[in-house]
């Protein structure tokens, strides 16, 4: 009961969230100076103008407009992108940028978590050891460099100097999975470099802070391996905030993948995004940058839920 | 002494040293900062070659050339006056953006968790759509619709800085805002603050005296790591063609550097390096003024 | 019966920013199959880090020296992977805080069995019936449930009734018990023990039982070790420690004790003062500063350990009743 009740006021929560930061990206829109028709189709004739003025509701007002806006994307009408004369559905577009996307960020997460779950672990089990002093030295070096400066300058080394992949493109998974992961293998280096950074350093924290509890001791105390005590009694407890950071930037990297995207020419949605922007399409701009938003705060809110039904301490807490 | 009591640790941590001295890197990254610092404020005094002229007899010459030292672009300008003349904008931009946003931000978080009831409701609610947005993408829609003077026109070079200051100012509000929210809400149910009150003094001077001092420290820390979000940021919107136009920053010298990686790759390399530096220093101060932070905590 | 611990001339210091710091200090003790010491003191006494030193369950800033004797092999200079073999089967240990020292994440079952099948070598089946005789043997009702329950859903005292079954799991000949009541209610504190001493009588499995009181001691153990900054300051059967007691300091504890029979109100005595800094070596007895039969020779002299006959030694220049 208080479960359901929880869930029901985080969906109010989260719909309110959203409701209103989609109303301000419409107010934003707005802002443009001059006629949004003429930002839209810079070229057309007036009575094209007037055409498009209707369609998108930008006639109405700023509440008429929202409403049609918010409408529309409800019964799943995105809006459209109006190019040379003719238009393109937003949605026709989501279906095929999505896919990349996801693909570079899932990557880009196993790479991360695989790497950062037995270096936080390592690195926190010998704290202050050489081994924890190098790897967080490194680690903070990498987490500094921008995703934009580690992909170019690991285009220009593995792709244009060696020649061992292409610099650019994107290939699906589904027709050509070899060239698929090859193309995929610096973008998603490039992604997750700050990720492991980021995640290794979570996960070294909480981990320093369990071995210094009693039950680990206790779980010590039985005689079993280092390596069983690790895994079996440190890491679980230990890794709530790294899961719940991992899951937290699926919906932040859906955004954040906009320059690697740009870097290594993937079709993908932040790549759209960028496009969207360059063209100044501000309808299908609003719709991706709320889907972005969406997804954001609804992994947010899921997760954080989650967390909460499933972390026996939280339950304890609440108790 | 009941620290030999509650020993809880096992072989499972073994080896820990205290460290003490103060580490290499606070020199170096201390070193780097003040350079760039000097360089943004007194580089155009210095002699070298002018940062927007095209040198036409030594196009995209490597770097450690007898006249230019750290090379030029394909096109023929300077590397050397380019980097001093980006560091002013870059280090620029990004302090306007962190002081004035933490500015504000530390103002509304303070107000909100030391006022609590509805307006805390109302900021958190906030803060939080305005962190429902990625802060790059914020940061492009705010531009791509301040930046234009009519229609279909960029606005003034002018211009287009300040509405790339003001855009991440306005990403800067909600992640110090929200910082500072958190450590006012930690702070303002201790006890010398509960003393404070029931001695009948106001609110702005416990804001003043008690508040404001404990909070500064995790504003100070998360402040650092966002000027290095902040340089992130603008190099990010300059590789995506909307920063800075003209090659006026780090940002913009790499992103215009980019076509020509294959043939003169220090375009990217130097700008690249320095705003790695730059950022990697800024962290570094973070983390140093966090983990002080951490050790006071753990004393009180 | 034949010698099952012997501790000789052990000493503990940890390494800390302010120096280093002495916890243990050139202690020897002898415990015998079957057989229960109390180690009593206050908080910062070293006790706590005595019972740990000798398990070997000690932080990497700790260097113990001495020799440490199980059942006739020196263990004390053995690597971490051998002593380990021990620990479980050979010595176990029951923590002070059954709220802390029980893993959240885990359910009962799985903390429960991870003895049996990962040192035992039992099959899952098997340890699940071992595990729910041995909750049968710490009076857990409904042990079948209990096993999938987590630590959040039980009280304090059944907590403790686990972390022992787990600590009996594997028969071990020595339990070490460190403060396995402290951190309940007074109505559950005893049951505790009698539980725990009733399982030491059915399989004869020695104790060290570390506590700050002196009232729990007396009904559970054969003889006692007082401790105050990391010395042993007194050591004796536990009838002769009663009826003949040479120390101030375990006096000053015997009276520190709250009874029921004191009328509510009245002051409870305390020992005045605190203990010496343990990372200055200042000369003569510790316990001089807060001793009420103080004499100048304790603020010069530290006193040695003394011999006063029937297994008793004390650490003091002018014991009670004299020496003898």
């Amino acid at each position: 009961m208080e479960t359901i009740r929880m869930i029901f006021k985080r969906i109010v929560l989260l719909s309110t969230v959203v409701v209103i930061a989609t109303f301000l990206l419409s107010l934003l829109m707005r802002l443009l100076p001059g006629d949004p028709a003429a930002v839209l189709v810079p070229n057309a004739p007036e009575e094209l103008r007037a055409l498009i003025r209707e369609e998108t509701g930008l006639s109405k007002g700023i509440f008429g407009y929202y409403w049609q806006w918010l409408s529309g994307m409800l019964q799943g009408d995105f809006g459209k992108y109006y190019l040379n004369g003719g238009y393109r559905p937003v949605s026709e577009v989501l279906k095929k940028c999505l896919p990349p996307s996801l693909f570079l960020i899932l990557y880009a997460q196993i790479v991360a978590l695989a790497l950062s779950i037995p270096l936080g672990l390592i690195s926190a089990y010998k704290e202050n050891s050489r081994f924890d002093r190098i790897t967080s030295s490194v680690l903070f070096t990498a987490v500094s460099i921008p995703a934009f400066a580690s992909g170019i300058i690991l285009s220009l080394i593995f792709a244009v100097q060696l020649g061992w992949v292409d610099p650019i493109g994107y290939e699906s998974p589904f027709g050509n999975p070899v060239e698929h992961f090859k193309l995929m293998i610096l973008p998603v280096t490039s992604l997750a470099i700050g990720l492991t950074s980021s995640y290794t350093r979570l996960l070294r924290t909480d981990v320093i802070a369990t071995l210094k509890e009693d039950y680990v001791t206790m779980a010590a105390s039985k005689g079993i391996s280092n390596k069983r005590v690790l895994w079996k009694h440190v890491f679980r407890p230990s890794s709530t905030t790294l899961l719940t950071s991992a899951a937290l930037n699926m919906g932040g990297l859906i955004g954040g993948t906009i320059i690697v995207e740009i870097i290594f020419v993937i079709p993908g949605i932040g790549y759209e995004i960028a496009y969207s922007i360059g063209a100044r399409q501000i309808v299908a701009m609003q719709t991706l940058i709320a889907l972005v938003s969406f997804a954001y705060v609804f992994f947010n809110s899921t997760v954080d839920l989650i967390t909460n039904i499933t972390d026996p301490r939280t339950r304890e807490r609440r108790v | 002494m009941s620290s030999t009591e509650q020993i809880a640790t096992t072989d499972i941590a073994p080896v820990q040293k205290a460290r003490k001295k103060r580490p290499f890197g606070f020199y170096l990254a201390g070193f780097w900062v003040a350079l760039i610092l000097f360089l943004a404020v007194f580089g155009d005094f210095l002699p070298g070659p002018q940062w927007d002229e095209s040198f036409y007899d030594s196009l995209g010459v490597a770097p450690f050339h007898q006249s230019h030292i750290l090379g030029t672009t394909l096109d023929g300008y300077d590397m050397y006056s380019g980097l001093v003349h980006g560091a002013r904008l870059s280090v620029f931009v990004a302090l306007v953006a962190v002081i004035v946003g933490g500015a504000i931000g530390t103002v509304i978080g303070v107000a909100s968790a030391y006022f609590r009831g509805k307006i805390d409701v109302v900021i958190t609610m906030a803060f939080n759509i305005m962190l429902s947005i990625p802060n790059l993408v914020l940061s492009l829609a705010l531009i791509s619709v301040l930046a234009y003077s009519d229609e279909n026109n960029p606005a003034s070079t002018t211009r287009r800085v300040g509405v790339l200051m003001l855009s991440l100012t306005i990403v800067i509000i909600p992640i110090l805002g929200r910082i500072a929210r958190g450590a006012t809400l930690q702070w303002s149910s201790r006890e010398f603050v509960l003393a404070s009150k029931s001695m009948g003094t106001t609110n702005f001077t416990i804001i003043r005296k008690h508040i404001l001092p404990n909070v500064a420290p995790a504003i100070l820390a998360i402040g650092f790591l966002a000027i290095g979000s902040v340089i992130i940021v603008e190099g990010s919107l300059a590789v995506l063609g909307i920063g800075v136009p003209g090659g006026g920053s780090w940002g913009s010298m790499l992103a215009n550097g980019r076509g020509n990686i294959a043939f003169s790759p220090w375009e990217v390399y130097l700008p690249a390096g320095a705003i790695a530096l730059t950022v990697i220093s800024c962290n570094w101060f973070g983390d140093y003024v966090r983990k002080a932070l951490d050790q006071r905590e753990s004393k009180i | 019966m034949s010698s099952l611990l012997k501790i000789d001339g052990m000493s503990v210091t940890f390494a800390t920013p302010r120096g280093n710091l002495r916890a243990v200090n050139d202690v020897t003790i002898e415990l015998l199959q079957g057989e229960s010491l109390g180690v009593v003191g206050e908080s910062g006494s070293g006790k706590t880090v005595l019972s740990r030193a000798t398990m070997g369950l000690l932080p990497g800033t700790a260097t113990r020296t001495g020799t440490i004797t199980y059942n006739g092999k020196v263990i004390s200079e053995l690597p971490k992977d051998e002593v380990r073999e021990l620990w479980g089967t050979g010595m176990a240990m029951i923590f002070q805080d059954p709220m802390t020292a029980l893993n959240p994440v885990r359910r009962i079952g799985s903390q429960l069995t991870e003895s049996l099948t990962v040192r035992l070598g039992m099959d899952k089946k098997a340890a699940k019936l071992k595990a729910i005789e041995l909750l049968k043997r710490v009076r857990i009702p409904d042990p079948e449930s209990m096993l999938r329950k987590f630590p959040y859903q039980l009280s304090g005292g059944m907590r403790q009734r686990i972390m022992i079954a787990i600590a009996v799991s594997c028969e071990p000949e020595l339990l070490f018990a460190d403060e396995p009541t402290t951190a309940l209610d007074v109505t559950v504190q005893a049951q505790v023990l009698d539980l725990i001493t009733e399982l030491r009588k059915e399989s004869n499995m020695a104790m060290i039982l570390v506590t700050h009181d002196l009232g729990v001691v007396a009904g559970h153990t054969d003889k006692i070790a007082v401790m105050y900054a990391g010395d042993v300051v007194e050591y004796a059967p536990t009838r002769q420690l009663f009826s003949n007691m040479k120390m101030p300091y375990t006096e000053a504890l015997l009276k520190s004790i709250p009874r029921l029979e004191t009328p509510t109100g009245s002051r409870l005595p305390v020992i005045e003062g605190r203990l010496p800094d343990p990372t200055k070596n200042e000369p003569g007895c510790p316990f001089a500063n807060r001793c009420p039969y103080v004499q100048d020779k304790c603020r010069a002299e530290k006193p040695p350990l003394k011999d006063a006959g029937n297994n008793h030694f004390y650490r003091c220049w002018f014991p009670i009743g004299g020496e003898k």
